[in-house]
């Protein structure tokens, strides 16, 4: 069918639509469509379902919500539209499922109470039947959120009260509804970060566009049954998100850059696409337009070949995802610390770090700042406290994690303003255990006093390179052996680093406890770091052994027993 | 005045007590790999949590409908309720408090429902207080300056296996900034004051147990204590054994409701307990 004729046979349903009386049977079939529209678009809600409280997928919750209202009409024959709505109103609330239903479910209450005693459905009762849906909905919730399907349910009374002044016609009325949930809808992420953040708009206010143009659609005699398929400016397609969404077996990207020769049909172009591959997305911009496609490895030319016969191709790009996937977690990779935010009148943490490796550890687990340093590095009381003057708090905990550094520590204690608690901890993995505990909201000095009583639950072994001869504690060391401390103590000298681990490991009575952690040095390559992982999985099959990347020099392992 | 009670399955009221006081359990609704059911039919909860960490699609949770709520009112009344209490998991985490809300709009001043705040035996306690109180013959008004406070003296806290389960549940934000986490910790959570806030973590299974006894420790005198697990059965007899509580009531263990654990995985262990006044 061609635009003109399409257009004319929607002009002809339209009229035939404006001349009948919208009384309670028409209501019915509007209801059914708004269902049936949902249902199609049903997957493209719950894809976007990402806040606050999804209570199960909103899509799915919104059309079992709009199917018991349904449900409850399908077989009714009354004639008023009064009756109608208070009958699928009933229906929704015994069937409204999740938040957005419960919302939805408010939304026919109003609309039922809108048209009560109503004998057919007039542009002056539509819209107060608007404002009492927005009215209800807004008191269905405990506490209600902008930027969500109460937003729209309001953008929706507006839109209807202000057409009210050019038109008394519940279809023209319509119209402008639908259009403005549309732009709602589009707006939602502004209003609420957490969507912007995740780069949706709200789940619950667009199944209510969908919901609303569903019955549109019916009216215009648009088909209900394929779901909507979508162009986008080409600047807003996200290729790099869609790179962190391939599903198994899809293994090429294919972009093409086109000028399709005729106007696109999209949804026969999407259908199409449909066939070949996932994650479809198509842009225009300027008379160009883009697609992207994910396909496995025999669809690859296919997408190319579909599109060049529907006009002319100016670009084609191919890449093979797997291979492009792995260069990005490589990049993915933080240089950048994030390290926690601190508000005043919480705890600060500083935290003394040898290596890179531990410093991000330190960071996931909400150090405030890190100060580099560690046991031939020892940092001075001034960079200690450079680290937490500039915090915007006065509540300062400092782990020195190393013997050498608490005194410098507590100097900077003793020359801020600032109230600073230096909680003693002598090794790395006293360091760590004591973050566990931390809580940033509680008080300086029971926060302090809970941390000090962590660090004697983990034991620390260490191993390093003997730099010089030596007889301590009974242990004979020569120079360039390999040593092992446990406890700061040094306890044995071996020839390796797997032989020194597993003979600490011993000493340490590592068979007694739950979690063997190793810190593998800057100094160990990986492929030896993971061979001594194994054989002491091997040794210790009742100990969970996990490998970490700690990046400190000089100490090839730093082990902590727990 | 005879009082009925309403109380939801996340509430965690083992069944013996739900039947020596007759309480209305309505059921939150739990989807497993696209089948919804009622929560605590259909699967049992030791079967979901053994095959939770194997399913491909991620078991979802729903309110009950407002439309259950109303039945179940209108049945209470009609067998002779004068005034329903309705205690409900909290509105922060939930919305079955808000489904029970606008269900009781119809019922007037004849459905009283209270926001517990809590989960699980946190929301347990609340109702068996009230439950006993009914049956000692109290009027309205005493029964909810006594909830009060016992919810203030109410503490819960677990500690979870893992952050995932917690943090795929989208309902508490800070589970998704620790993400970038790189140790393999297992958190330590308490509800309070509706919210699941954060206790910092454990490394170990026995660190986390010394943190439970700890906590349970320094809060003082108990009133009631349950044990909370997910399919972690020993460990929380061994834990009540570890504590041995001087109590006046029974300590309870209970294996969590689905519809709880669902967003805590297995291997959870933890407690609700109530302080005594």
């Amino acid at each position: 069918m061609s635009v003109d004729s399409a257009g004319a046979a929607r002009a002809k349903r339209l009229k035939q639509m404006q001349s009948l009386p919208f009384d309670g049977q028409a209501f019915k079939r509007l209801v059914e469509a708004g269902l049936v529209w949902l249902r199609t678009n049903q997957q493209i809600v719950n894809a976007l379902n990402v806040f606050p409280v999804p209570d199960g997928d909103t899509g799915t919750n919104m059309v079992l919500t709009m199917q018991s209202a349904y449900d409850e009409i399908r077989d009714l024959g009354h004639r008023e539209v009064g009756q109608m709505a208070a009958a699928v109103s009933q229906g929704a609330l015994m069937g409204a499922r999740g938040n957005s239903g419960v919302i939805l479910s408010q939304i026919w209450r109003g609309i039922a109470r809108g048209l009560q005693d109503e004998e057919v459905l007039t542009g002056p009762n539509l819209a107060r039947a608007l404002a009492d849906a927005r009215d209800t909905a807004y008191k269905g919730v405990v506490r209600p959120v902008e930027g969500t399907i109460l937003t729209v349910a309001k953008d929706v009374a507006a839109a209807a009260e202000a057409a009210l002044q050019e038109t008394q016609d519940p279809i023209e009325i319509l119209e402008k509804v639908v259009a403005a949930a549309d732009v709602s809808v589009e707006h939602t992420p502004e209003l609420l970060p957490v969507l912007k953040q995740a780069g949706v708009v709200d789940s619950g206010g667009k199944g209510l566009f969908f919901v609303l143009d569903g019955m549109l659609r019916y009216i215009y005699g648009d088909p209900l049954n394929e779901p909507l398929a979508s162009v986008q400016p080409i600047a807003a397609m996200d290729l790099e998100k869609a790179m962190h969404e391939v599903e198994p077996g899809q293994d090429f990207e294919v972009v093409v850059d086109f000028h399709p020769a005729e106007e696109l049909d999209l949804q026969k172009f999407y259908g199409e696409l449909e066939k070949m591959g996932t994650s479809i997305q198509v842009g225009e911009g300027d008379g160009m337009y883009r697609m992207h496609i994910h396909v496995p490895t025999e669809n690859r030319y296919k997408p190319i070949d579909y599109i060049m016969g529907m006009g002319t191709i100016t670009k084609v790009a191919i890449e093979n995802l797997l291979a492009q996937m792995d260069e990005i977690n490589r990049q993915s990779e933080p240089d950048r610390l994030e390290l926690a935010n601190i508000e005043p009148g919480q705890i600060a943490v500083v935290t003394v770090s040898p290596g890179p490796g531990i410093s991000r550890i330190f960071a996931s687990l909400g150090a405030a700042a890190i100060v580099e340093g560690g046991q031939t590095m020892n940092p001075s009381t001034q960079e200690i406290l450079a680290a937490f003057e500039n915090l915007p708090t006065d509540k300062v905990i400092i782990l020195p994690n190393n013997k050498n550094i608490i005194l410098a520590a507590e100097a900077a204690r003793d020359v801020t303003v600032k109230s600073v608690v230096v909680v003693p901890s002598r090794t790395i993995p006293q360091g760590l255990s004591a973050m566990l505990v931390l809580n940033p909201d509680g008080e300086l000095e029971a926060v302090a006093e809970k941390m000090i009583k962590s660090l004697g639950s983990v034991k620390t072994g260490e191993v390093t390179t003997a730099t010089r001869a030596v007889e301590i504690d009974g242990v004979a060391v020569e120079h360039g052996q390999v040593i092992a401390l446990l406890d700061g103590k040094l306890v044995l000298a071996a020839s390796t680093v797997d032989e020194a681990c597993l003979s600490l490991l011993e000493k340490a009575q590592a068979e007694e406890y739950e979690l063997i952690t190793l810190y593998i040095g800057a100094d160990l390559p990986r492929a030896e770091a993971n061979r001594v992982a194994d054989i002491v999985r091997e040794k210790y099959p009742e100990q969970e052994v996990e490998v970490q990347d700690g990046g400190q020099p000089h100490y090839q392992l730093i082990i902590s027993i727990e | 005045m005879k009082i009925g009670l309403v109380t939801d399955s996340t509430s965690d009221v083992p069944a013996s007590l739900v039947e020596k006081y007759q309480i209305e359990v309505v059921p939150a609704i739990l989807v497993v790999e696209g089948q919804s059911c009622a929560d605590g039919e259909g699967i049992s909860r030791r079967e979901f949590y053994s095959r939770l960490p194997g399913m491909s699609v991620p078991p979802t949770t729903a309110s009950p409908s407002a439309g259950s709520f109303v039945e179940r009112y209108e049945k209470m009344l009609r067998a002779g309720a004068e005034q329903i209490l309705s205690i409900h998991a909290s509105s922060s985490l939930s919305g079955i408090f808000n489904a029970a809300r606008l269900a009781a709009e119809s019922f007037g001043e004849r459905v009283r429902v209270l926001d517990s705040g809590q989960l699980s035996l946190g929301s347990g306690f609340q109702v068996l207080s009230a439950a006993e109180a009914i049956a000692r013959g109290a009027l309205l008004d005493e029964i909810l300056a006594l909830l009060e406070s016992v919810q203030a003296r109410i503490r819960v806290i677990a500690l979870l296996d893992t952050l995932e389960y917690l943090r795929r549940s989208g309902r508490v934000s800070w589970a998704k900034a620790m993400l970038g986490g790189f140790l393999d910790l297992k958190p330590m959570i308490e509800l309070k004051s509706g919210r699941v806030e954060k206790m910092g973590a454990a490394r170990t299974a026995r660190q986390g147990k010394e943190r439970l006894l700890g906590l349970l420790r320094e809060t003082g005198t108990l009133e009631r204590l349950a044990v909370l697990h997910t399919n972690a059965e020993g460990r929380a007899r061994q834990l009540l054994a570890e504590l041995n509580p001087a109590l006046s009531t029974e300590p309870l263990i209970v294996n969590v409701t689905t519809a709880i654990g669902a967003h805590l995985g297995p291997n959870g262990l933890g407690f609700a307990a109530v302080k005594a006044e």
